[in-house]
């Protein structure tokens, strides 16, 4: 029995398994998410997968499909109901279903993983979710990553060194695109491409191809369950993290290039040569005065915020200018500048 | 007022599974019947069988099991509502097979339905629950403002008593809360010929802050009646065992002592049990 490990302000770092495994499954296309609970689990979730997706300029092209489960189906078991969503799924001629479950479909413990099992002729895979049951947001999204590459085949395929795949973004987070395009152009610098999205706006036939990476990119350490069953299917070893701040950059281009056996000296050396003239860019901006208005979201980012203050002879007091805290930490130093931008529009504003 | 002058009572039989709810309810439905009373009893049971020997022996459709075959708009009064023996008005809430679903809401749906139908009337109203208060959907006849007053069926056996200490702490909970008018009235010993079991279930009942209402000895007519698809007091209405159900019957509709139980501490339980071993 899950008991609640969160804190009392939990709106944040909590969260619902279904919605994190939701921000998953929907971006898998060709495929269509089965929502197994009330009608209301799929538009609370659909409304609010679709405003994100709008707030980064996605209009996502949501497919799911609910249950909807009532009184009757919650007193005599749902599984009927269940199977006639599945049904309904298939005639969309996709190339798999995933399954979600709800709250009230664990309280009242509808057998969700056998319905998936019968033979449908195209994949039904249930994606362990639960709602408050199953765990936060970031267990749903690690569930889901789970259960689809437990569908991808198993045998370790012949690996293209100049390859890498990145796994885990956070589909729902701000400038999602903004910090893969960041990772894809340092990963560039080593002359590394990327394979497989695992999973943002990922089709089918891609993700069959995820094996033939040499190299995992985690988004973030969170992901590491998941970098692990990797290797443990297909050999690929991983980067814990994308870049994050300045430094964190450089170390990231050393570590890769070490992993992919690429001299990764030059790339470090370029690198370098761009953050200079980034905080040349901002060098106007020096002894100025900030304060934060919420701290740093986690240790990284500390680090990387300071990092930067440091070296453009910022302070830190509470009569500085109001300055907006990222809401994750700034991936490479691409992230470092639209920070920096911020920061000094707040700063010439006299916030 | 009803013409027998009594206001309607709600009553609702809790108990450890297996101790005698169902018979127990069923003959007290028909001695109130015999002495005047207008009875519903509803069974709260996915067993269905609690008003059976108030049918004479059958199985009567279950509400839970109309409204998945019907659905509930079509559902009429009639349906739901059968008459047994005496003129008893007949209901069992039904709920799904074991291991699937949730039995507790579908007798929360139950009770919807027969308020939507105005079914819930007459001077009697028997709610026969399952077992142990097992979750909220269970303690739904407590609730909500249905039965007022709640006995306790137990023999002398310590996870009996245990069973019906459980019952009290829901009592004692639900009877917090503003609204509520659910109160234990009181104890029914159904006895499994335990040396001193009357005894022992007396003292339980003071310990727990009530009353024995009555104490029903073990009789082999009980059995015999029930093969005979009939409850005793229709079957051998002579018999001492009749006697004492009509004894139960007159306690319940005379009873105005009703309390918010005392729970015991398992400790405390287990002492008393063994100071009559």
């Amino acid at each position: 029995m899950p008991s609640n490990p969160l804190p009392l302000n939990s709106c944040r770092s909590g969260g619902c398994t279904l919605t994190g495994a939701l921000s998953v499954t929907t971006s898998v296309r060709d495929s269509v998410s089965v929502i197994h609970g009330p009608a209301g689990c799929a538009h609370h979730n659909f409304s609010l997968l679709h405003a994100t997706g709008l707030d980064n300029d996605h209009v996502a092209a949501l497919n799911l499909i609910s249950s909807g489960m009532q009184d009757m189906e919650v007193i005599f078991g749902g599984e009927d109901a269940l199977g006639a969503a599945i049904r309904s799924a298939i005639r969309q001629d996709v190339s798999v279903v995933y399954v979600l479950s709800t709250c009230i479909v664990e309280t009242i413990g509808d057998d969700v993983a056998a319905v998936c099992g019968r033979d449908w002729g195209v994949p039904v895979v249930r994606v362990p979710t639960a709602g408050f049951l199953g765990g936060s947001f970031q267990t749903g999204v690690s569930n889901a990553l789970t259960a689809i590459a437990g569908t991808m085949p198993g045998r370790v395929l012949p690996k293209d060194p100049h390859i890498v795949n990145i796994i885990g973004e956070k589909n729902l987070e701000y400038e999602v695109e903004e910090n893969y395009r960041e990772v894809a152009r340092l990963l560039a610098l080593l002359g590394l491409t990327i394979n497989v999205r695992f999973v943002h706006c990922t089709g089918i036939n891609e993700l069959a191809g995820l094996g033939e990476a040499s190299l995992n990119i985690l988004r973030d350490d969170e992901m590491q369950p998941v970098g692990d069953l990797l290797y443990r299917k297909y050999r690929i070893p991983s980067i814990p993290s994308f870049p994050v701040g300045l430094s964190g950059s450089l170390d990231f281009l050393k570590v890769t290039g070490d992993l992919a056996g690429i001299d990764p000296a030059p790339a470090i050396s370029d690198e370098k040569d761009r953050q200079d003239s980034l905080l040349d860019g901002f060098s106007g901006t020096a002894g100025s005065m900030l304060r934060f208005s919420l701290t740093a979201p986690d240790l990284p980012a500390n680090r990387a915020i300071s990092e930067v203050i440091a070296r453009l002879d910022l302070k830190v007091g509470k009569d500085g200018a109001r300055v907006p805290m990222p809401p994750s930490p700034p991936v490479g130093t691409e992230g470092v500048r639209r920070m920096l931008h911020r920061w000094r529009r707040a700063l010439n504003a006299g916030m | 007022m009803p013409a027998n002058g009594i206001m309607m009572k709600q009553i609702a039989l809790y108990g450890k599974g297996g101790i005698g709810k169902s018979t127990t309810s069923a003959n007290l439905s028909a001695a109130l019947s015999l002495q005047g009373c207008d009875v519903l009893q509803i069974g709260c049971d996915p067993k269905r069988d609690s008003t059976r020997m108030l049918m004479h022996g059958n199985f009567i459709p279950t509400v839970m099991d109309l409204v998945r075959e019907r659905g509930d708009a079509q559902l009429k009064k009639e349906d739901v509502v059968h008459t047994g023996f005496h003129g008893i008005r007949c209901v069992e809430a039904g709920g799904p097979e074991p291991g699937v679903g949730c039995a507790g809401r579908g007798i929360i749906a139950t009770f919807q339905l027969l308020e939507k139908f105005g079914a819930l009337s007459g001077d009697v109203i028997v709610y026969d629950v399952l077992g142990d208060v097992v979750c909220g959907g269970f303690a739904m006849p407590m609730r909500e403002g249905y039965a007022q007053e709640i006995y306790l069926v137990t023999s002398g056996e310590l996870m009996s008593l245990y069973a019906a200490n459980n019952i009290c702490k829901a009592i004692k909970r639900l009877s917090s809360r503003v609204k509520s008018t659910c109160r234990l009235a009181g104890v029914i010993c159904n006895a499994k010929d335990m040396p001193r079991e009357e005894e022992l279930v007396a003292e339980f009942a003071r310990r727990v802050n009530s009353t024995l209402v009555q104490y029903i000895p073990r009789d082999r007519i009980v059995q015999l009646a029930e093969l005979n698809k009939q409850t005793v007091i229709e079957f051998a209405p002579d018999s001492p065992q009749a006697g004492k159900y009509r004894a139960l019957a007159a306690a319940v509709v005379k009873n105005n002592s009703l309390t918010i139980p005392a729970p015991l501490e398992i400790d405390a339980l287990e002492s008393l049990a063994l100071e009559f071993m």
